[in-house]
């Protein structure tokens, strides 16, 4: 009868399993020229050629005295920690020895990736490891841009026996170092458009509790005491109390349009792509506005419409951070349905900050349907200045001029649309335009 | 083949500017080695003639490819020379020469043995190459006092060389293939 389960291989081969030790050229050769050398001075009668094989044979006998049985371990370290791109990156190699024999050397080499400037990534290391040690290669750095960077798959061959024996490589796979994107300074001093909620810091239109102040009027019954306006009501010799505006939260949908990337990035010193722009003015929008205590939604314009639903606070901010390194221009043709992503997708109260190159027709489309379905929205130009397609023909520079006056003209319909479109230029630039939208919300709604 | 001659060239270029130190240091070891070996080894007719070129090229040529089968041709080129000096210029057995001769093959050897595995352009650690060498010289010191004590037994036992060395001979074969066996049998 056969059993179900089949037989474990026999013992004597785990030592050659995984992982496998073969012998190196030098093994072959040291046996070659001993043997040679051996026959030769039997042969010959020569007691000189004996003693030229002596040495082969004693190094042979010094370091095959004690086999290794296991297999090097190779680990990958990398931060953990918060770290913004153009931050230093602490990343590092250990290799480690659980056998009983010594490792002459050990050669251990990773990739990784290249926005990652790590010192003496690109070259293998040498080192030696000793019986149950380990050994550590730190590999310090900078991380260049944003995104989730591997650090790895890094590789391990080891020599052990005097060079005699050698371990196949050891391959370990990479680690993932998260680094967020430079939050670029931004401060929008305006009011919201609408605020939707019953708390927050935004002045809303309606008198309420609140501290801004909308004016004096008499005193009415239901308002309290320490409302009450005591100059005032001295001077006209009747109450009177301070009105205020009460303070409102809002919601504002950051929409990242991913349908193309143009221009090449060059890190954090260097020049912006268009999906740099976006990731790094995302970043800072949602911070300043998560800090005012407002609710921040996100969402991807693209084939895969990835979202991330309203919150607010502090942890928010740090998902927002998360959600942002996943964002990837979108490659395929399969655009955007219109059941995947529409305006019915946005709150009404929404402020809707949308992130584009208007480098796609589709995106250009998508702004006016927002704003013909009354969302207030406000289109931020990520394209790079002076960003030309690669020149592949004498028409390349005339048909990109036609491009960009077209591009010229989508601009102008959309703000005859009432789609207000800036350059980011972080600090301030969102300002005026804030204005004019929060000036559009007071007016009646409705077409 | 222009392009390929070009791409030859950059690729050289490459290879010198990331080349490191200490890798470049145990080729030129490899190197020296075998040129020492092959002088003293080559009866001096031949050294201090224009074959010398020849002979410096087949001890630098492990250095350059220690991977290959280059080691064990230079190896092979050294002791030809020697059984040639010794037989058929009948030159004598001298303790100095032998000792040399066994010292620098096996530096060369073990040298080689690295050099395959170290890349040109790694950063290497100190106590690699120097664990290494330290091992070689105490390979080289055991193997230097048996020769001593052997080549004055044999001085002694005039006469009795071809006995000895067949005793020799005879123990290190057998224990060359139980190492073998055991290496083979043990992982």
């Amino acid at each position: 009868m056969r059993t179900a389960v089949p037989l474990q291989a026999p013992a004597a081969d785990e030592g050659w399993a995984a992982p496998a030790w073969v012998p190196t050229r030098a093994l072959g050769r040291t046996v070659l020229l001993t043997g040679l050398l051996l026959v030769l001075g039997v042969a010959l009668g020569r007691v000189d050629l004996v003693l030229l094989a002596a040495p082969f044979a004693i190094g042979a006998a010094i370091g095959l005295r004690r086999m290794p049985r296991s297999a090097p371990e190779l680990t990958v370290d990398a931060a953990e920690e918060h770290i913004v791109e153009g931050g230093s990156v602490g990343a590092g190699l250990t290799v480690a020895n659980p056998d009983v024999i010594s490792y002459d050397l050990v050669v251990v080499r990773t990739r990784t990736s290249p926005w990652l400037e790590l010192r003496d990534a690109d070259r293998p290391f040498a080192i030696t490891v000793a019986t149950d040690g380990w050994t550590a290669v730190e590999l310090p750095g900078q991380a260049t841009r944003w995104g989730r960077h591997d650090v790895g798959p890094a590789a391990a061959r080891v020599a052990a026996c005097g060079g005699l024996l050698a371990c196949r490589p050891v391959v370990t796979p990479a680690r993932q170092v998260r680094v967020y994107p430079e939050t670029e300074p931004f401060a929008a001093t305006e009011a919201m458009p609408a605020a939707a909620g019953l708390v927050g810091n935004h002045r809303s239109r309606r008198p309420g509790e609140g501290g801004e102040l909308a004016g004096v009027r008499p005193f009415a019954p239901g308002d309290r005491l320490r409302r009450i306006d005591w100059r005032v009501s001295l001077r006209t010799r009747d109450l009177h109390v301070a009105s205020t505006l009460s303070d409102r939260d809002a919601e504002v949908l950051l929409l990242l349009d991913v349908l193309g990337e143009a221009g090449a990035s060059g890190g954090v010193k260097g020049r912006a792509s268009v999906l740099d722009t976006t990731v790094r003015a995302a970043a800072a929008i949602a911070e300043h506005y998560l800090q005012r205590g407002d609710r921040v939604s996100l969402m991807e314009y693209g084939s895969s419409a990835r979202r991330l639903r309203a919150a607010t606070g502090r942890r928010q901010y740090l998902t927002v951070l998360e959600w942002l390194l996943d964002v990837r221009a979108d490659t395929g043709d399969q655009g955007p349905h219109e059941h995947v992503f529409g305006a019915h997708h946005v709150s009404s109260d929404a402020l809707v900050m949308v992130l584009t190159p208007l480098v796609d027709p589709r995106s250009a489309d998508m702004l006016a349907g927002l704003s013909q379905s009354g969302r207030f929205t406000v289109a931020v130009d990520t394209l790079p200045a002076g960003v030309t397609p690669p020149n592949r023909s004498p028409w390349t520079p005339i048909a990109t001029k036609l491009w960009r006056m077209e591009r010229e003209n989508v601009l102008g319909r959309l703000r005859e649309h009432g789609v207000p479109v800036v350059t980011w230029a972080g600090a301030g630039s969102l300002d005026l335009v804030l204005r004019d939208v929060s000036r559009l919300a007071s007016a009646p709604r409705g077409r | 083949m222009l392009d390929g001659i070009t791409r030859r060239i950059e690729r050289t270029r490459t290879t010198v500017a990331r080349a490191t130190v200490l890798p470049l240091l145990v080729r030129g070891g490899i190197a020296l080695a075998f040129v020492l070996a092959l002088m003293v080894a080559w009866p001096t007719a031949l050294t201090a003639s224009r074959y010398v070129v020849l002979l410096g090229l087949a001890g630098v040529y492990p250095a350059i490819a220690p991977r290959g089968r280059g080691v064990t041709a230079a190896v092979l080129v050294v002791v030809g020379g020697w059984i040639l000096d010794t037989t058929w210029f009948d030159a004598r057995v001298a303790l100095w020469r032998v000792l040399s001769i066994a010292a620098l093959l096996y530096l060369g050897h073990t040298l080689a043995a690295l050099a395959a595995m170290l890349p040109y352009d790694a950063i290497v650690n100190v106590d690699v190459v120097g664990g290494w060498l330290a091992r070689a010289l105490l390979v080289v010191l055991i193997s230097a006092v048996l020769t001593v004590i052997t080549l004055g037994l044999t001085a002694e036992l005039a006469g009795g060389a071809f006995v000895i060395a067949t005793l020799v001979g005879l123990a290190a074969a057998v224990g060359i293939t139980m190492l073998l066996g055991r290496l083979l049998r043990r992982p």
